[in-house]
Formats: structure tokens, sequence, C-alpha cells
């Protein structure tokens, strides 16, 4: 190995020893100004070099040999005994080609994970939780809406009853999850309905009065069950959490800079990921239905119709797959048996 | 007297080299599921450190990759109690907020001598000696007083935060003292509180329009049109204000603190200009955006380089004086805590 020259430190004082330094024989040999030693190799640490920036060898008693000869370095690290797991990254760092493939397999994980392991993982995470979790929030965000967002139902308590009853008995011939059902007035949600988490169901009045058969409200109760069968409400949250959660440990190290930047992307994630959601409580209906022997087409009424009232209005249908792609399975003659 | 003579900071880093140092990390990182993370600071530290250069010497930083993932398991694991308690029991996490509150002074104190010890220049490691009282007093006694003093001890607490990091810093057994004044950060947070107030003056401008319109019986619906522009641009301006105005504190402070700081022999010349910053962080910002974020690099090159440029050490012909102090171990607990937990300790 050829000598390179660097500075000697010898962790007493901040003065600088220029020094050469060279392996010879298992040994590396520092020599200076009054300076001679040799040091084992198994005694001696090398900072992994990072880019161009200066390396250091650290030395028995605090001493210190800084150098800028990157090339004797990186000959030094091959010379030392201990592996250093860092060479892995400095390989990748070494060649353009090998850090955009770090770039492309980034955005694949980060795309993958997100798109994938987040909800799997919220998935798991909800179905073993304790079921008194959910109530508890759902009680939480009802008490909440009741303020802001709801009206007490202006429809008929006969009427009320009578939808409740319906759905009550179908629940008896087939298996439900648990469930709660109300019937509020909202302006805000217009013609609507959603679940709660823990099994809290909401109808608005604007949908019940839509609806030109009953039917048509046990199909999207069915829809609604779909949700609370799936613990979707929780899901939501605890995909929020892990979205949160991959995204801190990408931009963890960036700064406060990127903050911005990384809200938007968790934003589309959520729409995403409530669109699966959708396809899950439909697939939910369509067999409910069936199982009840209403035909499915109901539901596709009822969407189509809300489809065209909702020209430019908030409703359901905001984070819902087109309601044409939706509908397809629904418009078919029910397998009643 | 001994002759001054002038050092100014280099930093020789640049983006591109650092580009690749960053994909690498985040890519590894990811495959290992955050585990490479901990190699992934340390590479990056000592990577900035390595090319932060003052009379031709490097600086050094000495955390070993396993310090850092102890800290951020530990730290990590009480994040994840904190979400875990926001989302499903909001009471808990009231009293986990609490809990952070008292243990808030540890967490400032050993991140700050976390730093300290395992940063070194010339083979001499710097060390923090702050104590748990002061720092309570000042991270969580006068954050506390700022609404009963509605804002007026702010300055107070910003001057006794760069004081307590200043003098509380050894560079092997040189402790520095800082010799600041109260006076200036005055100056300061004065200055910040009329540039937010310029925005703020548009808005109410505009509803004291409306209450005009209003008086003269012009419907409630057609004055709200009226002014609707000169509220939306109040507010337009009031949101283009806060960068402006972080980066005018931010610049001022690092001045503030590196000019009243001496460390022995050795004093500092800080001149950042606010307008430079705010130029630095907003034309970042745009590029970050632009590129999907892979200008994060590049950006964070920038703000290191201009740092670095506008600070001159002042010292004797030789920086070969100063002494080894004890060396001692510190742990990383602290100081991963305050990062996971986004406090704002020191200037960055």
């Amino acid at each position: 190995m050829t000598r390179f020259s660097g500075d000697l430190f010898d962790g007493v004082t901040s003065r600088a020893h220029p020094v050469t330094a060279w392996i010879e024989a298992g040994r590396l040999h520092i020599e200076g100004d009054g300076i001679a030693l040799t040091l084992p190799l198994d005694a001696i640490g090398l900072a992994p070099p990072v880019g161009a920036a200066r390396g250091v060898v650290h030395l028995p008693d605090a001493r210190e040999l800084h150098s800028t000869d990157l090339a004797a370095l990186a000959a030094l690290a091959q010379a030392l005994p201990s592996r250093d797991p860092e060479r892995w990254a400095r390989r990748l760092e070494s060649r353009l080609g090998y850090a955009l493939a770090a770039l492309l397999v980034s955005v694949l994980v980060m795309f993958a994970g997100l798109r994938w392991g987040v909800p799997a993982a919220a998935q798991l995470a909800a179905h073993t939780l304790p079921a008194g979790l959910d109530s508890r929030i759902g009680r939480e965000s009802l008490a909440l809406m009741e303020k802001i967002s709801f009206q007490p139902s202006a429809l008929p308590a006969a009427r009320q009853q009578a939808l409740a009853q319906q759905l009550a008995a179908r629940c008896r011939q087939q298996a439900c999850p648990p469930y709660r059902l109300l019937f509020r007035h909202s302006p805000m949600f217009g013609a609507n309905a959603l679940t709660l988490p823990g099994g809290t169901v909401v109808v608005t009045d604007a949908l019940v009065d839509l609806a030109q058969h009953d039917e048509e409200i046990l199909a999207v109760l069915a829809h609604e069950l779909g949700h609370v069968q799936h613990r979707h409400s929780l899901r939501l949250a605890l995909q929020g959490i892990g979205a949160g959660a991959i995204l801190v440990a990408v931009t963890g190290d960036i700064g406060s800079v990127t903050d911005l930047a990384a809200g938007l992307p968790s934003l589309l994630l959520q729409s995403g990921y409530s669109r699966d959601m959708e396809r899950e409580a439909d697939a939910y209906a369509l067999a409910w239905l069936n199982a009840a022997c209403i035909p499915p087409q109901r539901f596709a009424d009822l969407l189509g119709r809300l489809d065209k009232k909702s020209s430019g209005t908030p409703s359901l249908l905001g984070s819902h797959p087109g309601t044409q792609e939706r509908t397809g399975p629904f418009q078919v003659a029910g397998d009643c048996t | 007297m001994t002759p001054t003579k002038h050092y100014p900071m280099q930093f020789t880093g640049r983006g591109g080299e650092y580009f690749v140092i960053w994909i690498v990390n985040i890519a590894l990182t990811l495959v290992t599921l955050g585990i490479y993370s901990a190699w992934a600071k340390v590479r990056t530290l000592r990577w900035f450190y390595g090319h932060t250069l003052l009379d031709n010497q490097a600086f050094s930083y000495l955390a070993s990759p396993i310090q850092i993932l102890k800290g951020r398991l530990i730290a990590l694991a009480a994040l994840v109690t904190y979400y875990a308690a926001t989302y499903f029991a909001p009471m808990l996490a009231g009293l986990f907020l609490l809990a952070l509150l008292i243990v808030m002074p540890w967490i400032v104190v050993m991140s700050l001598r976390f730093r300290a010890r395992m940063s070194a220049y010339r083979g001499l490691r710097f060390d923090f000696t702050g104590r748990l009282g002061e720092a309570a007093v000042i991270y969580v006694l006068l954050p506390l007083l700022m609404l009963p003093t509605l804002g007026l001890i702010l300055p107070y607490m910003a001057y006794r935060q760069v004081r307590f990091i200043a003098s509380n810093t050894v560079y092997g057994q040189t402790a520095a003292r800082y010799q600041g004044t109260l006076k200036p950060f005055w100056g300061v947070y004065l200055l910040a509180f009329v540039l937010m107030l310029l925005p703020l003056a548009v808005v109410a401008y505009g509803f004291f329009q409306l209450f005009q319109l209003k008086t003269a019986g012009i419907p409630a619906e057609a004055a709200g049109a009226g002014v609707a522009g000169s509220i939306g641009l109040g507010m337009l301006f009031f949101y283009l204000m806060l960068p402006v105005v972080g980066a005018m504190i931010m610049a001022r402070t690092a001045n503030l603190f590196y000019n009243g700081t001496a460390l022995g022999p050795v004093g500092f010349q800080s001149s950042q200009r606010a307008r430079s910053l705010v130029w630095i962080y907003l034309s970042n910002l745009i590029l970050i955006a632009l590129t999907l974020g892979l200008f994060i690099p590049w950006a964070k090159v920038r703000l290191a380089r201009y740092r670095a440029d506008r600070l001159t050490v002042t010292g004797p012909d030789d920086l070969g004086l100063f002494i080894a102090g004890q060396h001692q171990t510190s742990t990383a607990t602290g100081s991963e805590m305050a990062d996971l937990f986004d406090l704002n300790i020191g200037l960055t």
C-alpha cells in the first residue's frame, strides 16, 4: 500500500500533527515530526467514508487520524479485519446507475407499502383490537355530528319504525353484524347514509324520500352493513396512522420544509383507501340482497337516481367509484333461492 | 493582546454528491422497514460534518448507528403510545402530554448533550453542561407564561434559550461564555410583530369597510361581495408573511447566538441576512414541490453552504491550543425523542 498523508490529533490538545501513514505487515504505521506509531489493525476503527467528506480514523487513546486521501482510506477500509455494514451503502453510492435503481426501489416500496401494506396491516389490527374500542369512538363522533351536522328526523315515527322492523326482520333470517339504525335530517349530507365506528348506521331523511321502494332503502342499508361487517371506519382511522408513519419514516430526516408536500399524497391515498372499501361493501350488499331475495337492481336504481340528483352537490358518491362501474354487478336478476 | 486572525467557515459538499447518499439512505431505510434509518442519520451527519471546514480541518460526527437505533426504538415506542392514546382515548393523550411536559427538560438536556458529545473538531469533543432546573424554567415554565403575558415573554424566552445553549457549550476543557444581552431580542420580536400587523391591518380595513357599507344600509351579501377582495388579499398576505417572519427570526437569532458567544480566545461573527434566508427557503420550497421532492438534497446543501459562508471565526494565529476534557458517554434517547416529537431545540 502506498503512503498517504494526513493530520494526527493526539486527543489531548487540538493541535494537528502532519503525518505520513501506511500499512505494512498487517500494522498501521504513522510517522511525523517526533511521532512514530505502529498499531495493530484490530485496534483502529475507521468511520466509514461518506461521499467525498473527509475520513476519520479512530486510534486508541482517543487519537484521530484525518485524511483527505479518499482512495487511501478506501484501501485502509479493505485492509481492516472488522466488516463494516455500511460497505453496501458505499457500493450503492459509487455508481449513478445504482443510485437511480435506489430511487426506483424507493418509489416502488413506498407505493406498495401505502397501497397494499398499510391496508393489510390496518385490517389485521382492526380485527385484533377489542370491539368496545370502536363503539367508544363511534359514540364520540356521533355526539359531535349531532351538534354540527344532524337535526332530528322529520319522518313520522311510524315510518321510521316500519323501516327499522323490515331490516330487523331480514336480519333474523340471515346473519347481520350488530348495528344500530338512526334517522336524521341533515342538509349538509343531503341524500346519504353513513356508518360510524361501532356499527351505528345513520340514514338521512332525504335518502328515504328519494327512494321509490322500501327495498331500495334496504339495499343501501345492506351496503352500510358491509361497512359495519368489515369495520371500515376503524380501518380508515388506522390507515391514516399507518400512512402517516411511512411518510414520517421517509421524510423524518428531511425536515419541516417537506411537510407541505407530504400532506397531499396522504390525502390522495385516503380517498383511494375509501374506494377499496366501497367495493368491499358493495360485494357484501350484493350477497346480502341475494340472500334476502331482494332484486339487486334496487341498489342500482337508487344509485342512478342519486347520481342524477347530485350534479355538483356533495353526496356519498363523492368518494365512491363511478356509478356505472359500481352498478354493473347489481343490474342482474337476483339469484334468490 | 494576541493578534486576531479570521477563519472563514467553509462548506464543501455538493448537492449531486449528497443526492446519491440521500437516495440510497431512503431506499435502504424502506427495504429494512426503517431499521437502516439509524445508519442513514449517521452517514448524513458524517457527510455534513466532514464537509464543514474551519482552518482547513473538518468537524467529525462520532455517534455509532447502534446508539441512534436504540434511542429511536425507545422514542418510537413513546410516539406510538401517544398516537394510540390520541386516537382511542383523548383523556389518556392529555395525561401523556402532561407527562411529556414533565420529562421535557430531561429530553432537552439529553438531546443537547448527546449532540455536543458526538461532535468533535481537531480530535477534541464538545460537551454540554446545562442543568435540568434551568431547562425546566426555559422550556416548560416560560412557555406556560406565554398566554398570561400575551406573548410579551417571547423575547426573554428566546434570549434565555440562546444563552442556555451557548453558555453551556464546552469544547475540550474550554467553556463558552455568552455575552449577549436581552435588548436585541426585543428588536427581533418587535419587528416580527410589526411585520405580522401589516397583513392584519389589510384584513381589519376590509372588515371596517364591511361595517361601513352595512351601516349605510347596503344588504349584507352585496357588502360582503364588495369587500371580499381586500379581506382575501389580507389573508394571502398573512400566509406569505409567515415564512418571511420565520426566516427573519431565524437569521437574527443565529446572528445573536454566534456574535454573543466566546470560546476562550475564540469569537464568532455571523452575518446571516433575513432576505437571503427568505429567498433560500421560498425557492427551495418551490423547487422541492416542482421536482416531487428530488430537490431536497440540493436544498439542504444550499442552506448549509449559506450558513457556513456567513460565519467567521476570529481567534489566535494557532487554533491548536485547546485542551481535551474528560471523555464521557451519553445515550441517544433524549436526542431521538426530541427529533421524533419535532421539538425545535437550539439553532439548526
